[in-house]
């Protein structure tokens, strides 16, 4: 059969991409600091979120917007923070994507946020590839998986600005090894920032806390810096 | 999972520059690939079928162009292609490159449409 060929070339991110800019530039109006979240199911994305919420309540004014494929087991323990927490709920989606956040903030009224967290899909795979509009992608990674694990997912490592090595208060228990860990995360990402922390005893928190309020006041100060694509 | 829903906007760019053209019916499909974009070509060829059904572009053939992984070396000051599982250290000189040059992508390139 005869056929002709008709150029298209364009990324199939393109319309993503496009929404994030919108979303982006809406969160710099409202001077909103945007921070997503990303890790494996499992590496404590909900209790980091959690004692972060808590902690920083009482100075900010935080929400939280919580993607999941099913149940909004998530939004209703992080509610419990006081914070104005909104699920979404992906089904067959494994990720979020910048659209699911523009109609969630259409139908969602949480009055004006200093910050927004969005807990993406516990996945590091799909998430990485979508721009939600944020300023600070951080990806967790918890003391009880393997090492070399940014190698196997080297996109989540190296779009995020700040690494989290959560659950160190069991780091020892589970033979993790720190420097194999943080060599494999500096192989996908040079610069990135390494925080090891335990959301459930508190330990390290501090740090986080601070650097979220750095990033705030940064943001307030001078346009913010899309994530590198 | 993930590469359902990029057939499904593989798709979406097809049928709009379909309607742009006037085109009626597309035989295949070409998409380049990268390496760091975490779609598994198995799973994309997988769900081409399911993606199409029904659309202008039924029973058609996909075209994957696999890119592989190319990074910019800073020390080497050259562009370099990682070894597999190997994050994004140079092969030559062990550095960890930040910058990617090739391997993110996720295109649709062009349609086939017979004449």
């Amino acid at each position: 059969m005869k056929y002709r060929v008709v150029e298209i070339g364009q990324s199939i991110m393109r319309k993503n991409d496009a929404l994030a800019a919108s979303l982006r530039a809406r969160f710099e109006t409202s001077g909103t600091l945007v921070v997503n979240l990303l890790s494996s199911p499992g590496s404590g994305k909900t209790t980091l979120l959690e004692e972060t919420l808590v902690r920083l309540a009482p100075r900010l004014r935080v929400g939280a917007l919580v993607g999941d494929q099913a149940t909004d087991n998530d939004a209703r323990r992080l509610a419990r923070s006081g914070a104005p927490v909104r699920q979404i709920t992906t089904a067959a989606e494994c990720r979020l994507d910048a659209g699911m956040i523009a109609s969630a903030l259409e139908s969602w009224q949480p009055g004006a946020l200093d910050v927004l967290f969005i807990e993406n899909v516990g996945n590091l795979i799909c998430p990485a590839e979508y721009d939600l509009g944020e300023d600070l992608r951080a990806v967790l990674f918890s003391v009880t998986e393997g090492e070399d694990k940014p190698l196997k997912y080297p996109l989540a490592f190296n779009t995020a600005q700040v690494a989290l090595v959560t659950k160190v208060d069991i780091a020892q228990a589970v033979g993790f090894d720190r420097a194999a860990a943080h060599r494999s995360m500096h192989d996908v990402h040079p610069d990135i920032e390494v925080l090891e922390l335990s959301a459930r005893t508190g330990e390290r928190m501090e740090r986080w806390i601070d650097l979220i309020e750095e990033r705030l006041a940064a943001k307030r100060k001078q346009p913010a810096m899309s994530p590198s694509r | 999972m993930h590469e359902l829903s990029v057939a499904l906007s593989l798709i979406e760019g097809v049928q709009e520059a379909a309607a742009r053209e006037g085109i009626e019916r597309v035989t295949a499909v070409h998409v380049r690939v990268g390496a760091l974009s975490g779609v598994a070509r198995d799973a994309l060829e997988f769900s081409w079928e399911l993606a199409t059904a029904g659309t202008l572009a039924a029973d058609s053939a996909l075209r994957i162009e696999d890119v592989p992984l190319v990074v910019f070396c800073e020390r080497c000051e050259a562009e370099r292609s990682p070894r597999p599982a190997n994050g994004l250290l140079c092969p030559a000189c062990g550095n960890a490159c930040a910058k990617v040059v090739r391997g993110r992508e996720l295109q649709l390139v062009a349609m086939e449409v017979p004449q």
